[in-house]
């Protein structure tokens, strides 16, 4: 059995800061992952550190990983803390819920398996059949078949496809969650279970790729799954290649100026920072415009990491308020995402700011989807 | 301390659409996700903090189908250390009289300090489980408990009544507590546990098993007979409110007074 310290390669750390320094929750929230990779050295200090509520501030968001020169992954010191709290049982009841859904209904919020796939009704979607190879096998991510709020993002994908001609299928309602937010919430067995059971469920069907529409399936597919066969692509990657085929054409104009955040999963951890940016300046009319802190230094929305199923203790402003500021400051008309969860967070932060007059937040397919020829 | 505690496997029909069978008797369950019952997991949870306090044992009891199982095994992923699980469609399940009396089988020859149920269930809301299987076990009972502490040889409850009354009780053990939710947090039952759990004494029996007259506990034998089951027509009115936000509160403060909502 490896010790915390081998697990996490703790020795291996210079403690040179610059994963505290980078880290975008630091603004907000008392954690200092340089502090907790120091302290984890004791193992005897261990349970003293689980019990610290900063290790639930991290959002994942990777910024530590990204910047620390030695290659290790300072927030895994946290997740493996909060590992320890969860196999007690003593965690948050929220948190306790959406896991234990996870387990009996193979998504985090608590939605019944059966309605998985009701997203769908209305719409001619090809449904995956195992039997029957394809070239693009969508995988469509919990929160987007569930959440009214994000359904969009996967009907206009079908209706964008229908019209594309291209090959693809869903898969049906026996699709289960990725695991990406078990795995940072900590429940590692959880975790090492859907791994197991989604690599044998995904390995049965026969496709060119599997397109994600979360970046956070995205890279968990890609970066936690090594037994899976077919490759994983974000569908972004999908569209430019369709794109540039000329395959894609758009309706009307959008004259907005448009600023795309960077979500983490998809570019920090995904490393996709282009194929974005290529759709919506394909936008006739759009103007794109850019955050300072864009690409590898994005500003996380917090949204990750499990924050979804835990509120933070601080009071400062959340990060996903500065970044609709850090919009309004740069005239945009529209903050453009690819992630269902930074949709989420953005828009509750311009609701909040009481900017819904001048400003929309929207995920890309959402935008693409109002300017489909029909 | 030997305790016993009772769960039930119901269906969560907050979000899926509810729709009748068409023998207007039952509810098609395909849509709904199923999990223990509200007030049997806090049941479930207290049960295991007076084990830790205590020491002692604790038992799973339920009547359920065979998939009810991922709930009593994260039961005993939580601490409980054996469960029975009945399983018979002989049983009128809609009767909460018939159903104290297969769980009263269940525990006949059994030696135990305290049994748990939750104060109510989710799906038909009827309250009397516990009470009932009190009756039939000849033993004393407290509902709606919200706080439990172990004496010598008795239990001091706080039961929470109507407006918001609370009242103290000892009971004499053995006894029947039904409990109601918010008494503590229910913990989170880890996959390792549940893992684990899969090694502890798991019974399936049926009323044969239990030595329980099926005649005594089925459709005949209740006095309840379940005529049909309908959904409701819905009647309701819309007002809305106009006006500044300040006259838009006083007008709504205004309509939740009249009404004997505030």
């Amino acid at each position: 059995m490896q010790t915390f310290t081998e697990k996490y390669d703790l020795l291996g750390c210079i403690q040179c800061g610059r994963c505290t320094g980078g880290c975008p929750v630091t603004v907000r929230a008392d954690l200092n992952v340089r502090q907790f990779v120091n302290d984890a050295y004791d193992e005897d200090k261990l349970e003293e550190l689980a019990k610290l509520a900063e290790i639930w501030d991290c959002t994942a968001c990777h910024t530590c990983a990204v910047r620390c020169p030695k290659g290790l992954k300072p927030l895994e010191v946290l997740i493996g803390l909060r590992t320890m709290i969860v196999e007690s049982g003593k965690v948050e009841p929220t948190v306790r819920d959406a896991l234990q859904s996870v387990l009996l209904e193979g998504n985090p919020w608590e939605k019944s398996r059966a309605t998985r796939s009701d997203w769908m009704e209305g719409l001619d979607v090809r449904i995956a059949d195992p039997d029957e190879p394809v070239e693009n096998l969508f995988f469509v991510c919990c929160t987007i078949a569930y959440d009214p709020r994000v359904r969009a993002v996967a009907q206009n994908m079908v209706k964008l496809l229908n019209k594309a001609g291209v090959d693809y299928a869903f898969l049906p309602e026996d699709e289960s969650c990725c695991g990406s937010e078990v795995l940072t919430l900590g429940e590692e067995g959880l975790f090492e279970m859907q791994v197991e059971d989604n690599t044998e469920y995904l390995n049965e069907f026969k496709a060119e790729r599997i397109v994600t529409l979360s970046p956070h399936c995205f890279t968990t597919y890609k970066t936690h799954y090594p037994d899976l066969k077919t490759p994983v692509v974000h569908y972004t990657q999908l569209l430019v290649d369709l794109l540039n085929d000329g395959k894609l054409s758009w309706k009307g104009e959008l004259p907005k100026k448009i600023v795309y955040h960077d979500p983490c999963y998809l570019g920090k951890q995904g490393g996709i920072y282009d194929e974005p940016r290529e759709l919506l300046k394909s936008i006739p009319g759009a103007e794109l415009v850019e955050f300072e802190r864009r690409r590898e230094r994005s500003l996380c929305c917090e949204g990750g990491g499990g924050k979804m199923w835990v509120e933070s203790e601080s009071k400062k402003e959340r990060l996903s308020d500065t970044r609709i500021k850090d919009a309004k400051e740069l005239g945009a008309e529209i903050v453009a995402v690819a992630c269902p969860f930074c949709v989420l967070t953005l828009e509750d932060s311009m609701k909040g700011l009481g900017y819904e007059e001048e400003m929309r937040v929207a995920e890309i397919m959402e935008l693409l989807g109002e300017l489909m020829e029909t | 301390m030997k305790t016993f505690v009772c769960i039930k496997y119901v269906p969560d029909t907050s979000e899926a659409e509810v729709k009748l069978n068409p023998d207007g008797l039952t509810v098609d369950d395909s849509r709904f996700s199923f999990d223990i019952n509200d007030a049997d997991n806090y049941a479930v949870e207290e049960s295991v903090i007076i084990k830790e306090a205590q020491g002692g044992e604790v038992t799973v009891l339920s009547i359920g189908p065979k998939k009810s199982e991922v709930m009593i095994r994260m039961a005993m992923a939580k601490g409980c250390d054996k469960a029975v699980r009945i399983e018979d469609d002989r049983i009128a399940a809609h009767d909460p009289l018939m159903v104290a009396k297969v769980l009263a089988g269940g525990l006949k020859d059994q030696e135990f300090d305290l049994v748990l149920t939750g104060c109510m269930a989710n799906d038909d809301w009827h309250m009397s489980t516990g009470v009932a299987l009190a009756e039939e076990l000849g033993v004393n009972h407290a509902s709606m408990v919200n706080k439990v502490e172990i004496l010598d040889g008795k239990v001091k409850v706080n039961r929470e009544l109507e407006g918001g009354l609370m009242e103290v009780v000892e009971v004499d053990l053995p006894a029947v507590l039904t409990i109601q939710t918010g008494i503590n947090e229910p913990r989170y039952a880890p996959i390792r546990g549940i893992r684990q759990a899969q090694k502890k004494e798991l019974n399936v029996v049926s009323l044969d098993d239990m030595g329980i007259d099926a005649a005594a506990v089925n459709a005949d034998a209740s006095q309840v007979v379940l005529e049909k089951l309908y959904i409701p027509e819905v009647e309701s009115s819309a007002e809305f409110i106009e006006g500044e936000p300040d006259e838009k509160a006083e007008k709504l403060a205004s309509i939740l007074q009249k009404g004997g909502l505030v």
